[in-house]
C-alpha cells in the first residue's frame, strides 16, 4: 500500500458547546476499502461532513493527498478527486437518471455559460464526452436500462446505486459513501458489497459509515470506530470485534 | 433641531415604529406557526384603515365601532385567506407558498381598489384631541399586553406557542397544527389591521398603502429572526425613531422617498448579518 | 429515442411558430395586433430570464423591475443627454446592469427561500425610488422623452411593424441562447442546484457562483428588454417599473411554467392578451386576475399552467393511444 491518501490530525468539531468530533485522527491507506463504524450519534456523518468540507474544522488539520484542504470549499474538494454520497440519498429530483450521472461530470468538463449559449463546438465535443462517460458509470451500478427514468421514479435500492454512480462520475481518488447499506434488503447489500469490490478494483479508496456489520466484516479492511466524537479503536474487522472499548460503546446502546 | 422638536419626533418615530411593531408581530405568529412568510400581511394594514374610514365615513357608526368593526372584518379576511388559499396548498416549496401569498395580496389589493376606488381617502379624526401619537403608543401596549396575557394565560394561547416551539410535539399532545394555523392567520390579520386602524388619522387610507407598512413590519420581524416578538417589538421601534430622524435631518424634498430606501437598507443590512449566521445555524442541523 | 421523436417534433413546432410570427404582423393578418405582440416580446425577454432563475435554479426575485428599469433608463439617459449610438447604448445598458446585478449577486445570494424573496423585493422598490427621486439624471416622475428609435444604417425602426421584428429577433435569440444553456453542463448544474444544493456542491458545482451567474444573465436579458422598451415608445417614467411590474413577471413565468423556456411566450401572451385585451373592456380587473392566477396555479399546478396543460394532453394522448391499441 501506498501510505495514506488522507490525514486527518486533531480534527476537533463543536457546535455550540456539543463536541460532535473530538480530536480525532485517522489515516485512510489509498486503495483501501474502510469502514468507519460507531454508535448513533458518535459523530460518523459529521467527520464526513469535515472532510468534504460542508463545514469548517473548529480545530486540527485534514490533508488529502499531502494537500492541506483548510477552509477549500466543498466542490473544490470535489474537483480535487473527494466525492461522497448522502445518508438521505440526494438525488437531483428535477432530472432524469442519465442526467443526474452526467452532472457528476462537472468537475471533469470544462465549457461554461458561453459555449453553452451558442452551442460552440467545444461544448458539443465535450457533451458528447460526458454522455458517454455518464453511460459508463450507469452501467457499472447496473442501472443502465433506467436512463431516461426521472431519477426519483426510482426504488430506494437503485436510488442509492444511482447516488454511488453520480459520485463515481467526478472520476474521484477517494469515495465517501455515508449508509449505502441503509434501506436495503439482503439480496441489493449483496450487489452493494459486490459493487464496492469493483470500485476498489478501479483504483478508488473508499470510505463507508455503516450499520450493517456483515456488510462491513464482508468488504472492509480497515475499520476505525467512533464513539462520542472520538476515535475508541481501529484496526482489521476481527481485531476490532474483539476490542473491549467497542464491545463497551455497543453494548451501551443495543446491539444491532 | 430644538430639544422640543426632538421630543416630538421622538414620540411620532416610537408610534409610527409601533405600528410597525404590530404588523410585523403579524409576520412574526404565522412564521413561528407555519414557517409561512405572508406577503399579504400589510393588505390586512390597508384593509384595516380603509375599512375604518368606510363604516365611519361612508356608514357613519361611532368611531369606536367602527375602528373595532373594521378590525373584525379584517380578521375574517386573514381567516378566509388561509382556508381558500393556504391550506389547500399543502407540502407546497417556499418559492410556491410567497407566490401564493404576493398572488393573494395583489387580489385583495386589486378588490379594494376597484370597490372602493384608487384615490387617497381622507384621513379620519384625532382619537381625541391632537394626540394621536400618543394614542397609537396606548393602543399597542394595551395590545401587547393583551398579546402577551393570551399566549401565557389561555388555552388557545398556549397551544400557539407549544405549536410554534416544537409542532410534531404539539400534535402528539393533540393540537391540531391546522387550526392553530387557522388562528394565526386571523391573529395575525387582527394585528395588522389594528396598526391600519389606528395610524387612519395620520396618513390617508388608500389601496396601496399596504406594501409600504408591510415591508416595515417585515423589517421588524427581521430584526426578531422571525421568532422574536420582543425583538419584532424593538426592530419596529427602532425602524420608526431612525425614520423621524432622518426626515429632521432634512435632505430637502427627498427626505421621505429616501426615508422608503433606508428602510431597506436597514432590511438588507439585517438580512446579511442573519443569512451568516443562519447559514451556519443549517449547516449544523 | 423517444427524446430524438420529440426533438424533431419540436423543431417542427419552432418552424411553425417562426412562420407565423413572421406574418404575424402583416395588415392582411393579425397586423391590429403588433403593438401588443411588441410588448409581448419584451416581456418574454424578462419572463425567460426569470423561468432561468426561478424555474430551473429555484432562486426567487421579486425585483426583476430594477434591472428592466435600469435598461431603458441607461439607454433613455446615454442616447438622450449624452449622444450616444442607440446600439452602443444598449451595450452599455446591458453591461452596466450585469455588472451591477454581479456585485449585489454575492450578498443577496447568501440568502435562501423567504429572506431571498424580500431581499430582492427591497433592491426593486429602492431601484423604483431612486428612478422618481434622482430627476437631475432619470427626469423625476416625469421622465424622459424623446428617445430616438434604434436604426440600423439608413434604416430606421420607426413603425410599429419594423419595430416587431426587430424585438422578435431579439425575442428569439435570447429564447434560443436560453434553449442552449438549459439542455447543457450550465443547465444541469442549474438544475443541480435546484435539486439539493449539498448534492450540486458535492459533484464539484460551485453554487454560490452559478447562482450569481443565471442572475446576472436574467438581469443582463431584463437590461435589453428594458431597452428595446425605451426605443419602442420613446421616452421613460418611473411608472411600468415598480413592484407591479416584477409581479407581473412572476405571473407570466408561473402561467409559462416556471422550468420552461418556450413557456415563457405562452406566460407572456396570456397575461399581455388578458389584460390589454380581455380585461381592459371590464375596467382594471388585471391586477385582481393577476393575484388569482398566482394563488390558483401555485394553489392546484405548482409546476406552473403552460406544464400543466402540457402534461394533461400527453396523458391524453396516452390513453388516446392506448385505446386505439385494444381496439
Amino acid at each position: 500500500m501506498s501510505g495514506p491518501i488522507l490525514e486527518t490530525r486533531g480534527v476537533t468539531k463543536a457546535f455550540g458547546g456539543l463536541v460532535a468530533v473530538d480530536n480525532v485522527d485517522v489515516g485512510i491507506e489509498a486503495g483501501r476499502v474502510t469502514a468507519v463504524i460507531g454508535p448513533n450519534g458518535a459523530g460518523k456523518t459529521t467527520l464526513f461532513n469535515l472532510i468534504t468540507g460542508v463545514y469548517p474544522v473548529s480545530s486540527g488539520e485534514i490533508r488529502f493527498d499531502g494537500v492541506p484542504l483548510d477552509n477549500m470549499p466543498t466542490h473544490k474538494r470535489a474537483a480535487l478527486g473527494i466525492a461522497r454520497t448522502f445518508q438521505n440519498v440526494l438525488l437531483f429530483g428535477n432530472m432524469t437518471v442519465l442526467e443526474n450521472v452526467m452532472s457528476g461530470q462537472h468537475p471533469r468538463s470544462r465549457y461554461g455559460f458561453l459555449e453553452a449559449a451558442l452551442r460552440l463546438p467545444k461544448s458539443r465535443r465535450e457533451e458528447e464526452t460526458i454522455t458517454l462517460n455518464a453511460i459508463k458509470y450507469l452501467n457499472l451500478v447496473g442501472l443502465g436500462l433506467y436512463a431516461q427514468r426521472d431519477a426519483l421514479s426510482l426504488p430506494l435500492g437503485q436510488q442509492k446505486l444511482l447516488a454511488i454512480a453520480r459520485a463515481l462520475a467526478t472520476e474521484p481518488k477517494l469515495l465517501l459513501l455515508d449508509e449505502p447499506g441503509a434501506g436495503l434488503n439482503r439480496l441489493e447489500k449483496q450487489e452493494l458489497g459486490d459493487l464496492i469490490r469493483r470500485i476498489r478494483e478501479m483504483g478508488i479508496t473508499t470510505v463507508l459509515v455503516e450499520h450493517d456489520m456483515d456488510l462491513v466484516m464482508g468488504i472492509a479492511e480497515w475499520v476505525i470506530v467512533l464513539d462520542s466524537g472520538r476515535k475508541i479503536a481501529e484496526g482489521t474487522a476481527s481485531q476490532v470485534q474483539r476490542d473491549k472499548r467497542v464491545i463497551a460503546a455497543y453494548l451501551g446502546e443495543e446491539v444491532e | 433641531m430644538s430639544p422640543e422638536q426632538f421630543v416630538d419626533n421622538l414620540i411620532s418615530g416610537v408610534a409610527q415604529g409601533s405600528v410597525y411593531a404590530l404588523v410585523g408581530l403579524g409576520f412574526t405568529i404565522i412564521y413561528t406557526v407555519t414557517r409561512i412568510i405572508n406577503f399579504a400581511q400589510g393588505e390586512f394594514v390597508m384593509l384595516g384603515g380603509v375599512f375604518s374610514f368606510l363604516l365611519f365615513s361612508s356608514v357613519g357608526l361611532p368611531l369606536p365601532l367602527a375602528l373595532l368593526l373594521a378590525v373584525l372584518a379584517a380578521t375574517v379576511v386573514g381567516a378566509v385567506l388561509y382556508l381558500l388559499a393556504i391550506r389547500p396548498a399543502r407540502q407546497a416549496s417556499v418559492i410556491s407558498l410567497i407566490i401564493i401569498t404576493i398572488g393573494a395580496s395583489t387580489f385583495i389589493r386589486g378588490v379594494v381598489g376597484q370597490i372602493w376606488g384608487k384615490d387617497y381617502m381622507p384621513p379620519l379624526p384625532h382619537f381625541s384631541g391632537d394626540n394621536q401619537w400618543l394614542w397609537i403608543i396606548g393602543i399597542t401596549l394595551v395590545v401587547m399586553v393583551a398579546l402577551h396575557l393570551f399566549f401565557s394565560r389561555t388555552m388557545m394561547g398556549k397551544a400557539l406557542k407549544a405549536c410554534s416551539i416544537n409542532r410534531q410535539a404539539a400534535s402528539l399532545v393533540g393540537i391540531d397544527a391546522r387550526s392553530m394555523a387557522f388562528t394565526s392567520f386571523a391573529l395575525a390579520a387582527a394585528l395588522g389591521a389594528i396598526g391600519g386602524a389606528v395610524i387612519t388619522p395620520l396618513t390617508a387610507p388608500h389601496f396601496r398603502m399596504g406594501l409600504t407598512l408591510g415591508l416595515k413590519g417585515f423589517v421588524a420581524a427581521a430584526v426578531g429572526d422571525f421568532r422574536s416578538q420582543v425583538g419584532t417589538v424593538v426592530g419596529g421601534v427602532i425602524l420608526g425613531i431612525a425614520e423621524a430622524m432622518v426626515v429632521v435631518l432634512d435632505w430637502g424634498p427627498f427626505a421621505s422617498a429616501y426615508k422608503d430606501v433606508i428602510a431597506m437598507l436597514v432590511l438588507l443590512l439585517v438580512l446579511f448579518f442573519r443569512s451568516s449566521r443562519g447559514a451556519a445555524q443549517e449547516a449544523a442541523s | 429515442m423517444l427524446s430524438r421523436v420529440r426533438g424533431k417534433w419540436s423543431y417542427l413546432a419552432i418552424a411553425a411558430l417562426l412562420l407565423f410570427l413572421i406574418i404575424i404582423p402583416f395588415k392582411w393578418f393579425l397586423g391590429q395586433y403588433t403593438v401588443i405582440l411588441i410588448f409581448i416580446g419584451i416581456h418574454t425577454m424578462v419572463t425567460v430570464g426569470l423561468c432561468l432563475l426561478m424555474g430551473y435554479t429555484g432562486q426567487i426575485s421579486l425585483g426583476q423591475a430594477a434591472f428592466y428599469g435600469l435598461g431603458a433608463y441607461f439607454s433613455a439617459v446615454l442616447t438622450k443627454t449624452h449622444g450616444f449610438n442607440p446600439w452602443l447604448a444598449m451595450l452599455v445598458a446591458a453591461l452596466a446592469t450585469g455588472g451591477f446585478a454581479y456585485a449585489i449577486g454575492f450578498p443577496i445570494f447568501r440568502l435562501r427561500g423567504n429572506y431571498l424573496a424580500l431581499a430582492t423585493l427591497g433592491l426593486g422598490i429602492i431601484m423604483a425610488v431612486l428612478f422618481r427621486e434622482l430627476d437631475q439624471f432619470t427626469g423625476g416622475p416625469t421622465g424622459i422623452t424623446g428617445i430616438p428609435y434604434l436604426s440600423i444604417g439608413g434604416f430606421t425602426f420607426d413603425s410599429p411593424f419594423r419595430r416587431y421584428f426587430l424585438v422578435w429577433f431579439f425575442c428569439l435569440a435570447v429564447l434560443l441562447v436560453s434553449q442552449n444553456i438549459v439542455r447543457s453542463r450550465t443547465g444541469r448544474a442549474l438544475r443541480a442546484v435546484h435539486g439539493s444544493e449539498s448534492a450540486a456542491e458535492s459533484v464539484g458545482i460551485n453554487v454560490a457562483q452559478f447562482k450569481v451567474k443565471v442572475f446576472v444573465l436574467s438581469a443582463v436579458y431584463a437590461s435589453l428588454a428594458g431597452s428595446l422598451y425605451a426605443h419602442h415608445i420613446t421616452y421613460v417614467n418611473p411608472s411600468p417599473f415598480g413592484f407591479l411590474f416584477s409581479v407581473m413577471v412572476v405571473v407570466m413565468a408561473v402561467v409559462g411554467g416556471l422550468a420552461s423556456v418556450w413557456g415563457a411566450i405562452f406566460g407572456a401572451a396570456t397575461v399581455r392578451i388578458l389584460s390589454d385585451e380581455i380585461l381592459l373592456r371590464f375596467g382594471e380587473w388585471d391586477v385582481i386576475v393577476y393575484g388569482l392566477i398566482l394563488v390558483l396555479v401555485m394553489v392546484f399546478m405548482p409546476r406552473g399552467l403552460f406544464v400543466a396543460l402540457k402534461e394533461a394532453y400527453e396523458r391524453w394522448r396516452l390513453t388516446h393511444r392506448q385505446r386505439g391499441a385494444e381496439a
